[in-house]
């Protein structure tokens, strides 16, 4: 086990900065996820960690050692990624087996440790086979299994899951967080699926544009996003965007004009803005309903496509000139198509963004989850 | 109408393909059918012209064995080839690798520049590589043959563009495992590419086995000479023996088919990109 620190680090590709002033501390046995978009440089820190990357700028400590100079194989991490890397002419045990061989380990220890990992992940019968003889699912318990036997300090996981099918997708997820719950080592784990992150995360770093747009447990993220990105990002299906004014503040609530000329008090911080400015609220699909009481606002709805998956029904259509609303109802409510409707929504559950889209509405995280 | 024009057409085009295919393979093969059926005719039989088996072979061949020192020839041609192949081999796809795998500043110019000498004619190189084997007292040595042989532009450039298939994340995984680069080269890339080398120790194989304008100029000994310089001498004799040199044609030609048919499916799969 490791603790992992990042001090301003950076990353510059000839003129391009892809990781800007990145500073992050990861504790002990903590399962870290990086999300964001395609692009925003969360394989690139990962790499960085381990040293395939060189890192341009800042410090990173692994165990309290200052890392920046040092090799790939005197980090103490082992990495899976998303393509397995298995070498393709070695069989199974002798993928898993490599990296010790390579290394002059011996013959019975490497044995040893890779009927261990074997053990740990139920794959005792597939010592002898191939890669190309075994499903996604084997390739990637061979992956693991190769970067179990090694005795890492620190796991990197570079989006592992993403070339399996959904199914499968479900079955590594859960061996990966029993994998964390037995060893109990510093894991990092990149991906751009949110279900991933917030279901084995203790902590999520979301990032954009090679910054960290926000640290925080899975539910800090989801109940209390700290900018509009972080809040369009986590939540699927994505949070609802309505335009409003803000008109004034009073006692801890910022009261806001919407569209429809409707005014709601929300409990917000007060940030000084200047009555008449633009500001935007969120709200959730889920947190939509269709009948309330007198704590909740109201505001028109036209289905324009209704999606039934059985367990729920989600309706796409506009609402205050905002297209693509979208509402996560019961699934055994039929609502039909171009049907006008009244939504109620709680105001506890609006999300509040000044112009520059930082939030300011005062949120709370249920107890115990927040970092 | 259309409909029923359509399969026509089809049948066509399909005829001149198999038309045009078996022209061009007739064309392919009939240097070898000559080749065979000389080897078994007299010298005036095969300049009268005549096309049909005869009944010269054992004749020529006794003539052949009699004539060259076969062993020793096929010893010095054999030792060439492969050494010169070989070597070519690891230098190339060294060199190849370390293009494509390693970044520098310079790396794209220096790979212009190899790729640049490609357009000297050889006979622009053939005096200077000359002076140059002459001082380095290599002069009818095979080494003469082998060294200028070895970087091979070509098989480099083959060696890179193969590469560029060859996975990345098989890198990156064998650097985290804290495999050596040279161990990384010999224990990942080697055994992951081999069809790339099976193809690439085809065409070089080949190239050397057949060679023969440079070994003419600076192999002079007959004791150092390859089978296709003593071909050469026997067919450029005052009164030559074509069914004699066809013999030799024929055993001389056996061992490159010989590599070719044992290695064909390596070859495709090098030429089509080794890494599935």
């Amino acid at each position: 086990m490791a603790n992992i620190v990042m001090k301003n680090m950076v990353k510059q590709y000839d003129k391009a900065e892809t990781i800007r002033n990145v500073s992050l501390e990861i504790e002990n046995g903590e399962f870290v996820v990086f999300v964001g978009p395609s692009g925003c440089g969360k394989s690139t820190l990962l790499r960085m960690i381990a040293g395939l990357e060189s890192i341009s700028g800042g410090e990173l400590y692994i165990d309290d050692q200052l890392m920046n100079h040092r090799a790939p194989s005197e980090r103490g991490v082992a990495m899976v990624f998303q393509s397995y890397a298995l070498y393709p002419h070695l069989n199974v045990a002798e993928n898993m087996g490599f990296g010790l061989k390579m290394n002059g380990v011996d013959k019975q220890e490497i044995a040893r440790r890779v009927t261990i990992a074997a053990k740990t992940l139920q794959m005792e019968s597939l010592l002898d086979r191939k890669p190309k003889d075994m499903s996604g699912g084997q390739r990637q318990r061979v992956a693991i299994g190769r970067a179990i036997v090694r005795n890492p300090k620190v796991f990197l996981f570079d989006e592992p899951l993403s070339n399996l099918d959904a199914e499968l997708r479900v079955e590594m997820r859960l061996q990966i967080a029993k994998l964390h719950h037995e060893l109990g080592n510093t894991m990092v784990y990149v991906t751009h699926d949110q279900v991933e992150a917030m279901t084995l995360a203790d902590k999520i770093v979301v990032l954009r544009s090679g910054q960290i747009e926000q640290i925080g447990s899975p539910l800090t993220l989801y109940h209390a996003p700290a900018n509009l990105f972080v809040a369009g990002f986590i939540g699927s299906p994505k949070m609802n965007f309505l335009e409003g004014r803000f008109r004034s503040y009073q006692q801890g609530k910022a009261t806001i004009e919407l569209a429809d000329g409707q005014l709601i008090t929300l409990p917000a911080r007060d940030n000084g803005l200047a009555a008449g400015s633009p500001v935007t609220i969120g709200i959730r699909p889920e947190h939509i309903a269709l009948t309330g009481d007198s704590s909740h606002f109201r505001i028109r709805f036209q289905s324009e496509v209704v999606e039934r998956l059985g367990n729920a029904t989600y309706l796409f259509g506009n609402s205050l000139g905002t297209n693509g609303f979208k509402i996560h109802i019961a699934g055994d409510r039929s609502v039909k198509l171009y049907e006008d409707l009244d939504l109620v929504i709680h105001t506890a559950d609006c999300h509040l963004f000044d112009p520059q889209g930082i939030a300011f509405g005062i949120r709370e995280v249920p107890a115990g989850d927040a970092l | 109408m259309t409909q029923s024009l359509q399969p026509l057409r089809l049948r066509l085009q399909q005829f001149l393909m198999y038309g045009f295919l078996l022209l061009s393979a007739l064309l392919s093969l009939f240097p070898f059918l000559w080749m065979v059926i000389s080897s078994t005719n007299t010298t005036a039989d095969i300049n009268q012209g005549k096309f049909t088996i005869g009944s010269a072979l054992l004749e020529n061949i006794h003539k052949f064995v009699t004539l060259v020192d076969l062993p020793l020839v096929f010893w010095n041609t054999a030792k060439i080839a492969l050494l010169t192949t070989a070597l070519t081999l690891l230098v190339a796809s060294l060199a190849g690798y370390g293009f494509e795998v390693f970044r520098s500043r310079l790396r794209e110019r220096v790979y212009q520049l190899l790729l640049l000498t490609m357009m000297i004619p050889f006979a622009a190189l053939m005096i200077p590589l000359f002076t140059m084997m002459a001082k380095a007292g290599l002069l009818n040595t095979h080494w003469a043959v082998i060294l200028p042989a070895i970087s091979s532009v070509y098989i480099i450039f083959y060696f890179r563009q193969c590469t560029k298939a060859f996975p990345r994340e098989l890198l990156d995984a064998a650097r985290v495992d804290g495999v050596s680069e040279w161990k990384i080269f010999l224990f990942v890339y080697f055994p992951v590419m081999r069809s790339t080398y099976a193809a690439a120790f085809i065409i070089t194989f080949m190239a050397n086995w057949n060679n023969f304008l440079w070994p003419l100029i600076v192999l002079q000994s007959t004791e150092m000479k390859t089978i296709n310089l003593v071909l050469s001498s026997l067919a450029s004799a005052y009164f030559p023996d074509f069914g004699v040199v066809m013999v030799g044609t024929i055993l001389a030609t056996l061992p490159t088919v010989i590599v070719f048919f044992a290695m064909q499916k390596q070859f495709v799969q090098g030429m089509l990109g080794s890494v599935k």
